[in-house]
């Protein structure tokens, strides 16, 4: 009796270790530059939370990776696809912002140094835990093993020289307060992170506004880039994932601001229907509730003045 | 004593629960229907009623300041008494809502949920019958436990009792926005024992009644809500807190 029950535990433990691989391909969209593109979808146990882009760049020194994903599986499945396309050592990550999906795989970094603004260090060490906490519950046992590491070395915004690539980093705030975009000069490919969201409704936890936001855009939108690597959505060429952005912010902006003028209640807004130009970008109304949420109160209090007497 | 026939129908008819009686199925999974039933409407006679409409996100975004809405329109010149809560929640009620003719059957408010719940709304008509809304709400939960943000600020204490407000315009309706500074203390935090606005009135210029609200510690920090009147005559909003302090704010 007893070995029928080992052996369905073996069974069971290959099936769910087989169950939890992100096959990760690395694509490469300029010389020495590769991307691994995640789904637009929202976190899932389906998709283990690989939602989102990460990259890495291979110079003649060593290797230089953008963002560790949302677990530490993912983490280690980024490091053997990265040992797949090059036998140079991984020499720095970096993070483009504290976000789970984009930190929680920062474990499987622990012998590089890891790299981020101070900002994003403190918001990782401030928010890490309880967004850990929740990525268990939204995508389970993909998280198994998975913690909160901080990162170990301060970048300054300026030029960063990693081996024969000469790379701008670009320090700005209007996604998650400490957002870092990474230029590669040689290549001309910009790491927006997550202040470019394309065919993916943007996520507003921790913006400072929206406004700011726009004005990161405008910064970005002017540097010589060839390609664009949104945090999420696919790989433009084009200005479009910056023209969709800003009218998807403008529009945000113009929902709220019309329902406090009128007096609506959150439960009203989060009804707002999508524009028809939208239906094209993935989980619309789902991030519209989450934003009315985060962002709304801001818009409501203005709106209101002292009636106490 | 022997029973004919009749009499047995009678008894199984009465035998019959409430909800089952031509009336709706309970629209969403609840575990606590029975307590609550009991504890909040005395085990009344009720029906689940989709025309009391209780909106709420379908998850918790914030599940410190979760929205919810209830509309009760259908029920307009019968309604006594409004009772919201949480199912799940260790604290379970959020209001007890006593509208006046001259305000509409709708109130909105936000609150606190600790888990994935279902919500209700309890509506009570002249005729003794509760009709009652549903709701469920998904949540990571952990918004009844969470540090005070109110607390966190530097001189809150200055700030209590302070009203921001405004009227608007709506196409059938006045509607009256307020929120109040005030921590709304649940007792759940730890060292911080309950300090909450628990009751609200809102009064006319002669100081007449128009409706009469009960609260309790489920409402979020900084209490926001809404509620609508049928004309734009102005009005006093009259809150006490379960230490004493009493507030006022005129729109």
């Amino acid at each position: 009796m007893r070995w029928i029950l080992v052996l369905a535990l073996i069974c069971c433990s290959l099936a769910a270790r087989a169950d939890f691989d992100y096959r990760l391909e690395p694509r490469q969209i300029a010389e020495s530059v590769w991307l691994l593109e995640g789904s637009t979808d929202n976190f899932a146990a389906a998709n283990g939370g690989n939602i989102v882009n990460t990259g890495f760049i291979v110079s003649d020194q060593g290797v230089l990776v953008i963002d560790s994903g949302p677990s530490r599986r993912y983490g280690e499945a980024l490091r053997q696809a990265i040992a797949r396309v090059t036998d140079k050592p991984v020499l720095k990550l970096l993070l483009t912002h504290h976000h789970p999906d984009h930190a929680l795989g920062n474990q499987a970094f622990a012998d590089v140094p890891i790299a981020a603004l101070a900002g994003t260090t403190q918001l990782l060490a401030e928010q890490g835990e309880a967004m850990a906490e929740n990525m268990y519950r939204l995508v389970g046992d993909w998280m198994r093993g998975t913690e909160v590491r901080l990162p170990t070395e301060t970048l300054t915004p300026g030029p960063l020289q990693v081996g024969n690539r000469r790379l701008q980093l670009i320090g700005l705030r209007g996604h998650s307060g400490a957002d870092l975009a990474i230029l590669d000069e040689t290549s001309g490919v910009l790491f927006a992170g997550d202040l470019l969201f394309y065919q993916r409704a943007l996520t507003t936890p921790g913006t400072p506004g929206l406004d700011l936001w726009l004005a990161d855009l405008e910064r970005l939108q002017a540097l010589p880039w060839k390609q664009i690597v949104p945090g999420h959505g696919p790989l433009a060429s084009s200005a479009a994932p910056f023209k969709q952005m800003r009218d998807y912010l403008g529009w945000l902006d113009g929902v709220m601001r019309d329902g406090a003028e009128q007096g609506a209640e959150m439960n009203e807004l989060i009804r707002t229907p999508i524009p028809e130009r939208f239906a094209g970008i993935s989980l619309s109304r789902y991030e519209l509730i989450r934003s009315v949420s985060h962002l709304y109160p801001r818009y409501e209090r203005a709106r209101l003045r002292r009636v106490d007497r | 004593m022997a029973l004919d026939w009749r009499s047995w129908l009678l008894l199984a008819l009465f035998a019959l629960p409430w909800d089952s009686w031509g009336g709706e199925a309970d629209p969403v999974t609840s575990v606590m229907w029975d307590y609550y039933h009991a504890r909040l409407l005395d085990g009344a006679p009720f029906v689940f009623d989709q025309r009391v409409k209780l909106q709420a996100p379908p998850f918790a975004e914030d599940a410190r300041q979760v929205p919810i809405q209830v509309d009760a329109s259908a029920f307009a010149g019968q309604v006594e008494r409004i009772l919201a809560w949480a199912e799940l929640n260790p604290i379970p009620q959020i209001f007890d809502f006593a509208p006046g003719e001259r305000v509409l059957l709708r109130l909105a408010i936000r609150i606190r949920i600790e888990q994935a719940t279902p919500l209700r709304a309890a509506v009570l008509t002249r005729d003794g019958l509760w009709h009652v809304g549903s709701t469920q709400i998904d949540a990571a939960g952990g918004g009844c436990t969470a540090p005070s943000v109110v607390r966190a600020q530097a001189g809150w204490e200055e700030h209590l009792g302070e009203v921001l407000g405004r009227r608007f315009v709506l196409a059938d309706a006045s509607r009256l926005r307020l929120q109040i500074a005030h921590p709304m203390d649940n007792g759940l935090v730890g060292g911080i024992p309950e300090f909450y606005l628990n009751q609200a009135e809102l009064r006319d210029a002669s100081g007449k009644i128009l409706a009469r609200l009960e609260l309790f510690p489920a409402v979020s920090e900084n209490p926001t809500l809404s509620l609508d009147l049928k004309d734009e005559g102005e009005t006093e909003l009259w809150l006490r807190d379960n230490n004493g302090n009493e507030f006022k704010a005129a729109l």
